[in-house]
């Protein structure tokens, strides 16, 4: 532990999150008889699925000091498309590529904006969420696409030794995006670019590249969300996705992400997306008015907020 | 006679690592104290606890014989003890006097209103012996800063303090306003009020101080009288070896390395024409806005030129910093804290920076690699403490230095171009980087040290460019470097 203090840091930071969710799991294991059986925890990582991938992405824009408000409706545009290839019969793999690489451009777009064109990340996906939007009420006509192949819906419902493959899928993203921040390259340059941009492109760190990979990272990763939801759903709506990006933000700063840059914890967020996910799921076991769970989810986020600030606060030096 | 102020016992640490090991400071009344040591001998550490702003974890504080509790900075303004801070902390749009009453505001009609007259006229009091030309009804952001610190010293008379510390107050002050800051500190003393003095600077402390105490690496090293002591003794105490007072030696060639024909942005650089050898050191002089810096951050390709070429090795590198730096030419940026650290990430990342592909194997960094060789250079350059897993802003301003300069020395850096290299930095590691900027030189490599301070630029440089008002003005050749000579072509007709 004391070889790598900075190592040790993050982990206690991470340890943190755990604690938080072991608390709160706590209270629903004591109120509720079902809450700790297998299939409903199974069906909370399930239910968080969707916000991990997401969340994923936010976290690399994140620490690399910008924001992506954009991404519910890069799902959606993602998703009304994919499925308009899928119901004309494109191949499955092919409708499945076509939908991640409309990800990954719009992330491009958001990228561009904001590495080459210099415009606030901010105001830059504010606008893309409305914009992306548009486009996909605009193809579909505000009507969602039915009649998904089941070869494709099979991909998304079924399961891997008994866990969810949308589970799966997430795990596997994790892992990639925890190489990235931590073994690679890249991941240095996005601390380094969102801890410290000036200093990031004096030390010879190609700024405009790594802020681009981050948004198009984030537009990939809101496609592949999109694909898990609608393989679930059998349609895609051209409305879906709505509020994703608050969800995503949530989960990286209860992870510990810092929103000024430079700082953030793949673990943290996946944690954070339990949390989340175990709040809905356990509040909903008690049956508890959705108002509540509202005003839970605000407490968590806000209390996760405050400890931070109070142990961050001893770390000085 | 019962000291005014006596600290004994006291640690601190940080996890780990222990930055204070049982020091003690005793302080008279009406006595100037220096504390003195390199950066991170724990001189901040203590007046952060003095003045409450972190907690220590054993050791005992005492004023006047009777032991005081300190757990924040309220407590120690109750105790008499202020802080006068090197960035003042002061509120530009607020008068003189609304800064001097801040927190503590003089009332009437029942504390519904402030009183500004009474504090125009308390104020006035306070500065009269101080700096009785100061306008306490200006703002302070309209004050130079040697007046916004008589301010704050008024600040601490208000506030009852007896013991007065001081962090490096002269950093941005000429002699003449030294002169006055002498003054002051002399009728302070004369009213019984002691006072800390940190600084960097031997005449200062000599000038001003009767006793000082001598940290090095967390521990009192010794308490001795000044000027009694021989100040080579004062600073190799602080050191803790000797230091060399080596003379220059040249290792310049002939063998052009860099050609700079032309180079030209807006009116900050014109035209600087100049050939750059292999094993050269050389110095650019000039005032504050002479255009050194920007001259600096052209060659590295931080901004972008109006005109002019760059050759490296007889070839015209791209633009942009990374294009230069594959050329060979690696910028130690002026101002650290903005320009060059990335302050939560370790040692390793900040020196591995521009070099991380040549750290990975398969696109995965290899850490242990990167660490084992960041090891390397800062055992070379004495990283103080020696723990490259710790974040870089955890460091004081010359340790992060010695990372940043590690940072090039990493990537294989040619043309080293160093902006203000001392700034801010302690006489142990000012050493330190001279024999550093010697050493390159030796290898074969090329340094252009920016310097303010005319002593440093004439002990590291074989040649010396003068610039006035974005223009070359003169070359001083081995022979012609002197002071006067800078001078003279530094200051506009």
């Amino acid at each position: 532990m004391t070889r790598f203090p900075l190592l040790s840091r993050i982990r206690f930071r991470d340890a943190g999150t755990l604690l938080g969710l072991v608390l709160i799991s706590l209270v629903f294991a004591v109120q509720s008889d079902v809450f700790l059986t297998q299939p409903n925890l199974i069906n909370i990582l399930q239910q968080s699925a969707i916000n991990a991938c997401i969340a994923l992405g936010m976290t690399l824009v994140i620490i690399s000091g910008g924001i992506d408000l954009s991404v519910g409706p890069v799902a959606a545009l993602s998703a009304v498309l994919g499925a308009a290839m899928l119901v004309a019969g494109v191949p499955v793999p092919l409708a499945i590529a076509g939908a991640l690489a409309t990800g990954v451009v719009c992330g491009f777009v958001n990228g561009a904006l904001i590495a080459w064109g210099g415009l606030q990340p901010f105001i830059v996906t504010l606008g893309g969420l409305s914009l992306y939007r548009a486009l996909a009420l605009i193809y579909t006509g505000g009507q969602p696409i039915f009649g998904l192949p089941d070869g494709f819906r099979a991909f998304t419902n079924g399961s891997l030794a008994g866990v969810p493959n949308p589970v799966v899928i997430v795990a596997v993203l994790a892992l990639g995006a925890w190489i990235i921040l931590n073994k690679t390259p890249l991941g240095e340059y996005f601390m380094a670019v969102g801890g410290n941009p000036e200093a990031a492109r004096i030390a010879g760190v190609p700024v405009t590249l790594t802020k681009l990979a981050a948004y198009m990272i984030s537009g990939l990763m809101a496609a592949v969300a999109a694909m898990v939801l609608i393989g679930r759903l059998g349609a895609a709506e051209p409305t879906l996705g709505t509020l994703w990006e608050l969800d995503a933000i949530a989960a990286a700063a209860i992870g510990g992400a810092s929103l000024m840059g430079g700082r953030g914890s793949i673990l943290g967020t996946l944690i954070g997306c339990i949390i989340l996910g175990t709040l809905r799921n356990g509040l909903t076991l008690l049956n508890v008015q959705a108002f509540y769970q509202l005003l839970a989810t605000g407490i968590i986020i806000i209390v996760a907020m405050l400890i931070d600030k109070a142990t961050s606060g001893k770390q000085g030096g | 006679m019962i000291p005014r102020l006596g600290l004994s016992g006291i640690t601190k640490s940080y996890g780990a690592l222990q930055v204070l090991h049982g020091v003690s400071l005793t302080v008279l009344p009406g006595e100037v104290h220096g504390l003195l040591g390199e950066n991170g001998a724990g001189k901040s550490t203590m007046l952060n606890i003095l003045s409450g702003v972190i907690a220590r974890d054993g050791g005992t504080i005492q004023i006047d014989g009777a032991p005081v509790q300190i757990t924040s900075p309220r407590d120690a303004t109750a105790a008499g003890i202020a802080m006068i801070h090197q960035e003042l902390q002061q509120v530009p749009e607020l008068s003189v006097a609304q800064n001097i009453y801040l927190g503590a505001a003089l009332r009437r009609a029942g504390g519904l209103v402030v009183d500004r007259a009474a504090q125009e006229a308390e104020a006035r009091r306070l500065l009269a012996p101080l700096d009785a030309t100061i306008d306490v009804t200006a703002p302070i952001r309209s004050l130079r800063v040697a007046q916004r610190q008589v301010v704050e010293i008024a600040k601490a008379l208000r506030a009852n303090a007896k013991i007065i510390a001081m962090d490096e107050p002269t950093s941005s002050l000429t002699p003449k306003e030294f002169e006055r800051l002498v003054q002051v500190i002399q009728t302070l003393t004369a009213q019984g009020v002691s006072v800390i003095y940190v600084s960097h600077k031997m005449d200062e402390v000599f000038r001003l101080c009767q006793q000082a105490t001598i940290l090095r690496d967390g521990r009192l090293i010794t308490q001795v009288p000044i000027p009694q002591t021989p100040v080579a003794q004062v600073i190799e105490t602080m050191v803790g070896r000797e230091l060399a007072h080596a003379s220059h030696r040249s290792f310049a060639t002939d063998k052009v390395l860099m050609r700079v024909q032309a180079l030209t942005r807006g009116a900050a650089v014109v035209d600087a024409s100049f050939d750059l050898h292999a094993g050269e050191v050389l110095g650019i002089a000039g005032l504050v806005g002479s255009g050194r810096t920007e001259l600096m951050r052209l060659l590295a390709g931080v901004d972008p030129a109006d005109a002019g070429t760059i050759d490296v090795n007889g070839q015209t590198p791209g633009t942009g910093p990374r294009a230069r730096i594959r050329a060979g030419l690696g910028l130690v940026p002026e101002e650290r804290k903005r320009d060059g650290i990335i302050r939560h990430r370790p040692v390793t990342s900040n020196i591995g920076l521009p070099a991380m592909r040549r750290f990975s194997r398969f696109g995965i960094i290899r850490k242990a690699f990167l660490k084992a060789r960041a090891e390397t250079l800062m055992q070379e350059v004495r990283l103080r403490p020696f723990d490259v897993t710790r974040p870089i802003g955890s460091f004081s301003g010359g340790n992060q230095q010695k990372a940043i300069i590690g940072r090039w020395l990493a990537t294989d850096t040619q043309i080293f171009l160093f902006d203000e290299p001392t700034r801010g930095i302690d006489v142990g590691a000012k050493a330190e980087i001279y024999d550093l900027i010697e050493k390159l030189a030796a290898e074969g490599r090329a340094v252009i040290v920016v310097s303010s301070e005319l002593p440093e630029v004439i002990r590291v440089s074989d040649r010396v460019l003068v610039m006035r008002e974005g223009r070359i003005s003169a070359t001083l050749g081995p022979q012609e470097i002197t002071e006067a000579n800078i001078a003279r072509n530094a200051i506009p007709a």
